[in-house]
């Protein structure tokens, strides 16, 4: 497990190598594997024959994070507790031999892998990018357990570790030397080692800054009147961000502010007591469902058709060099396939590589990329004005203007050239795939992929099935998107396919509020407040009125005699016809679009719906806004438009930004309770009407609570 | 029941709260010091009758820590039986000092009492002692805890109050204070002591914040003060409490907010049986005083209700009020105040304000209580209520009446 090896210096390498699995983990296994290790260097160190240690591992993980399975069901503070405190009683003995402690690091040390790094005098990392450092328990709502920000701010002061706490960022290592948590950067393992050594030869100090006397935390700590105005500015921006709705960033700062004011080991314990809450908190359960859980779900494709070979794309066609078409070509040659962009002229297909140059000039700046990578991956990309060079693609996905006969023609076009076995996707955000399809020669190698903007970032592509999509090019979409690192889910030929049918239903929420008099400004902040990106309003504006009410009324296609008609339908009538503001477009909607870029809400909204309510319910408008996208994902599930829970839950958080806190759109549920949510919808409905009613299928799942999520998954 | 009397009040000139003020290179000490030995040789006092010193301090750290009160009074060599403590109502804290000394009298516990306020802000400024509503981001973020400034825009914002009213009101100040003091008799003056130095060399002895030539033009051309500490976080926390307000309207400027000085401020308050046994002259009643509290994210809205509460403890109306002090902590908290209580502005901070004169925090509601009693018997009215908003959405206010 651990193996011990000493050279003439009297310097000890130990390396972790736990059997039986590819990667070292965090567990008891390894803190009870160095119980006698430790005992053994202090007795060496006793007899004057140890110099230092070398912290080291040969696997491509230097040491994993904690045990999410376990976290997800843990709820007895004094266990997690005591966990979390002999955690940091193992690596207080690990920093204190009485000699210094060297991690060197040639694999990934993420989370409680990285605290055990934090907790060596000295790091060392091999200079290679697919080494990931950091500490990003924030993204499942949680804080480091292990002593990880007292440490940080022990080495970097208040100031620098909270953006390195709160960013959930996973660093390379040159990132990470540039943000101060590792000490030097080696060309190789056998590099590193020799540094490693050097440095311990001439290092003489074997205390760690905090167990020193008069060592002060860099920058002062909250007792410090500057630090303390400070921290008071660092609460009110993260404040204004999480609109108090994500615990982890908060308690870090928290952590940081008390635990600057006392000793070390003080520090410690409080940063357990936060991390105890945390580990309890429905938020950090619900992170954990939806990014860890759910994920996994969708990762292992349990929703990919079973039974084709696994597709393994190398060169991508994309039609059209707009911001889409140029955001998903660079997805693409992030993760290594090559690109061939064609738009009407080479010159307007050049407009992708200029985007591509420019964002990978961002990275080059941010230092997470070398300008030697950024060259190779401009070479992978090819622009033309012709079909023909389409031949080789494996898949050609068209990101043209939203029109019919445009996007059927570029089909054409390309299908011409393409062989048989290559699929052709449309990145449609509205008009039937099975519609678009009719101009395919090969309607079952014709699919949707329709990316969100900014395609380059949103981490989600929803898979459209056409009436004759084949299930073999449903499993290839889907490892092609796997290929570029994106979630993937399979979605139904409907209007607005699932991410934005269901967020429309926000969206008409909020301009219901509107018709019944309540102040637009509430109506945004409420909506932002509960979580949503964007105010209804707003998000409305950028839409364009049109495609929301375009949307409402595919849905009463759809439905028929059976629709009942939103009440904010008559609204965006009387918007777009009667006083043709459309939304952002044309530089009017319910908002107004001032010189200087930004907008405010258009003045004479309140002439049009005057101001009614005296009061303000605000959970009830809350509610509204997040029962009605509950709702209608319930029926997207029951229509089976989305094909499972993880599907849905993940399609919603990475889709239109449905709060992550609440673990998704159908975590919601659970969160709620769903005895209480049945309730809350029976309330609403009787004030609201009938789109606020429980579909059939949720109120079965009475009977057995706790199985929502898994049933919905064999749906 | 024992009523409590006002003998005497007296106050410090208020000095620039910067280190170009005069006051600055004076001890916070010695201004309390030297009030202690002038309302004792004015009154001809016997010090050893006192029965507490309340003293008002908000900043209780470093030169104003561990008690000030007690050691000023040591310092002053009054008797060693005389106690003193500070209390912090924040802005209120003066005005509070009063009222506590009052309710000892009314409640017999009590015969003699000075009471009054201290605050140097020069050398001791706002947030120098810390504190979780100021410092700790648990309690800021989870009770949407934002600064006075964004708190007085917030005011202005849900008001309709404009730039122009502000400054406007700004103006008014300046020239009602300039007016006051500047006036032949002076009457502003009639209870100022000056300061002096260890060689009785004069440092300050009138108001040095005051500006008499302010223009409009000068008042509108100040940029917003919170701005950008609003852009921070804060304008954004305060919609976490008033998400119908679609953005804050920062209106307030250095030259339409209270003024940051120093200055100290002492009363001489008792009980009529013991006035007369020590032949002072009453000059006012102390009729109610109240304290309440409102919303802390708007914080600065409880000078209408705490006079309210006064007067209905009072069993008073509001038009049986002849003339009316609203600190001027921010323009738009007087011209709140005003809307709610429809004050007349011709009986509202008449000899201007914090806004032109400066607010010492813990001494203001000492000061500008004694500057009332002084306006009183100047135009011979009976009545007057003194109202503070206060830090946390508190409020405090005090009526008077000449006896």
């Amino acid at each position: 497990m651990i193996h011990y090896k000493k050279d003439i210096h009297n310097i000890v390498t130990l390396t972790l190598d736990m059997s039986g699995r590819a990667t070292n983990i965090i567990n008891h296994e390894i803190w009870e594997a160095f119980v006698p290790v430790i005992e053994h260097l202090k007795q060496e160190k006793k007899r004057g024959i140890l110099k230092g240690v070398i912290l080291t591992s040969e696997k491509k993980t230097f040491l994993s994070g904690g045990d999410l399975d376990y976290l997800y069901q843990a709820n007895d503070p004094n266990e997690i507790f005591t966990i979390a405190e002999r955690m940091k009683r193992f690596l207080r003995d690990l920093e204190k031999p009485g000699v210094a402690v060297v991690a060197a690091l040639s694999g990934s040390a993420i989370g409680a892998g990285f605290e055990v790094a934090l907790a060596c005098h000295h790091r060392i990392a091999v200079d290679d990018p697919k080494i990931g450092l950091g500490l990003p328990e924030v993204e499942i709502g949680l804080i480091p357990g292990g002593g990880g920000i007292i440490r940080l701010m022990w080495l970097l002061g208040i100031e620098k570790a909270f953006p390195i706490l709160t960013s959930g960022h996973r660093y390379t290592p040159r990132e990470a030397l540039r943000a101060g948590i590792i000490d030097d950067l080696a060309p190789s393992h056998k590099a590193m080692l020799e540094q490693a050594k050097d440095w311990l030869l001439q290092n003489k100090e074997s205390r760690r800054p905090w167990d020193r006397p008069n060592c002060k935390i860099p920058g002062g700590s909250a007792k410090d009147l500057k630090m303390g105005q400070r921290i008071r500015e660092m609460a009110a921006t993260l404040a204004s961000k999480t609109h108090n709705n994500f615990p982890a960033p908060q308690a870090i700062l928290n952590v940081l502010s008390e635990g600057s004011k006392v000793d070390f080991d003080t520090a410690e314990r409080i940063e357990s007591r936060y991390y105890t809450e945390l580990v309890c908190s429905s938020e950090c359960k619900n992170m954990i469902k939806a990014f860890w859980f759910d994920a996994n779900y969708i990762k292992f494709g349990k929703n990919r058709p079973k039974g084709y070979g696994k597709f393994r794309p190398q060169k991508i066609g994309i039609i059209g060099a707009g911001l889409m078409g140029s955001g998903i070509a660079f997805a693409c040659l992030q993760n290594g396939l090559e690109v061939v962009l064609k738009d009407v002229s080479k010159l307007i297909a050049e407009r992708a590589r200029d985007y591509v140059r420019s964002k990978l000039n961002t990275l080059i700046q941010i230092g997470e990329i070398q300008p030697k990578h950024a060259d190779h991956i401009l070479q992978r990309i090819k622009t033309t004005d012709v079909a023909h060079e389409f031949e080789t693609c494996d898949l050609v996905i068209e990101a043209v203007f939203e029109n019919a006969m445009l996007k059927q023609k570029v089909t054409k076009e390309s299908e011409g050239y393409m062989d048989e076995y290559s699929i052709f996707a449309t990145n449609t955000l509205s008009i039937p795939i099975t519609k678009l399809a009719e101009a395919s020669t090969r309607p079952e190698n014709y699919v949707g992929l329709h990316f969100f903007h900014p395609a380059d970032e949103v981490p989600l592509v929803e898979i459209v099935k056409g009436e004759k999509t084949s299930e073999e090019t449903i499993a290839r979409a889907f490892d092609f998107v796997k290929a570029i690192q994106k979630t993937p889910i399979v979605v139904k030929d409907v209007w607005g396919f699932y991410a934005a049918r269901v967020q429309n239903t926000y969206i008409l929420e909020g301009i219901t509020m509107l018709l019944e008099g309540y102040p637009p400004a509430l109506i945004e902040n409420l909506g932002k407040q509960a979580g949503m990106p964007k105010g209804a309003l707003a998000l409305a504006d950028d839409l364009g009125l049109n495609m929301v009410l375009d949307y409402e009324n595919q849905a009463a296609a759809h439905y028929g005699s059976k629709y009942v008609q939103h009440p904010a339908v008559g609204v965006l009538l009387k918007m777009t016809e009667e006083l043709h503001r459309p939304g952002r477009n044309k530089k009017a909607g319910f908002y107004e679009y001032l010189e200087n870029g930004s907008r405010v809400l258009w003045s004479e909204l309140k002439e049009h719906y005057p101001l009614v309510p005296t009061e303000y319910d605000y959970q009830e408008l809350t509610d509204r806004f997040l029962f009605a996208q509950v709702l209608e994902a319930i029926w997207c599930m029951q229509e089976g438009v989305i094909q499972s829970v993880p599907a849905a839950n993940l399609g919603s958080i990475y889709g239109w930004g449905f709060p992550s806190f609440k673990g998704g759109v159908i975590q919601y549920i659970n969160d709620y309770g769903l005895e209480a949510f049945l309730d809350r919808c029976r309330v609403l409905q009787e004030k609201f009407g009938r789109r606020f009613k429980a579909s059939k299928m949720l109120s079965e799942l009475v009977a057995e609570p706790e199985l929502i999520g898994d049933k919905a998954n064999s749906w | 029941m024992t009523e409590a009397y006002i003998f005497d009040a007296i106050r410090t000139p208020r000095g620039r709260g910067k280190s170009n003020g005069a006051l600055y290179e004076v001890k916070p000490i010695d201004l309390l010091t030297t009030l202690l030995q002038e309302i004792k040789n004015r009154n001809q006092l016997p010090t050893q009758e006192v029965d507490d010193v309340v003293i008002g301090c908000v900043n209780t750290i470093d030169d104003q820590g561990f008690n000030i009160a007690k050691a000023a009074l040591i310092h002053a060599r009054w008797p060693h039986h005389v106690s003193g403590m500070t209390l912090n109502r924040y802005c209120a804290s003066g005005l509070e000092a009063v009222n506590m000394a009052a309710a000892k009298i009314r409640s017999g516990w009590g015969e003699l009492c000075i009471a009054g306020g201290l605050e140097s802000l020069s050398r001791i400024p706002l947030g120098s002692d810390g504190g979780p509503l100021i410092f700790d981001p648990e309690i800021i973020s989870a009770n949407d805890y934002v600064p006075q400034g964004i708190s007085a825009d917030l005011i202005a914002t849900i008001e309709n109050i404009s730039r122009e009213e502000v400054d406007r009101y700004a103006l008014q100040s300046h020239q009602r204070a300039a007016a006051a003091s500047l006036s032949e008799n002076g009457h502003a003056h009639s209870s100022l002591i000056p300061i002096f130095d260890r060689n009785h060399m004069l440092l300050l002895d009138r108001d040095e914040h005051l500006r008499p030539d302010t223009t409009l033009e000068a008042l509108e051309a100040l940029p917003p003060a919170f701005a950008k500490l609003g852009e921070t976080g804060f304008d954004e926390m305060t919609l976490h409490k008033y998400p119908m307000v679609e953005k804050i309207n920062h209106i307030h400027t250095a030259g339409n907010s209270s003024g940051i000085v120093d200055g100290a401020a002492l009363l001489l308050v008792g009980s009529k049986q013991k006035g007369k046994a020590l032949g002072l002259k009453s000059r006012a009643r102390i009729i109610a005083a109240a304290t309440v509290s409102v919303e802390h994210t708007i914080m600065l809205t409880g000078a209408g209700p705490a006079a309210k509460k006064a007067l209905a403890l009072a069993k008073m109306d509001k038009k049986d009020i002849q003339l009316w002090e609203c600190n001027e902590a921010f323009a738009a908290v007087v011209l709140q105040f005003q809307r709610q209580l429809d004050v007349s502005d011709d009986i509202l901070n008449v000899n201007g304000g914090a806004i032109s004169l400066g607010h010492p925090l813990g001494a203001s509601g000492a000061m500008q209580l004694g500057i009332l009693l002084n306006e009183m018997e100047r135009r011979n009215l009976s009545t007057g209520l003194v109202t503070f908003c206060v830090g946390g959405g508190m409020g405090v206010a005090t009526i008077i009446e000449r006896t």
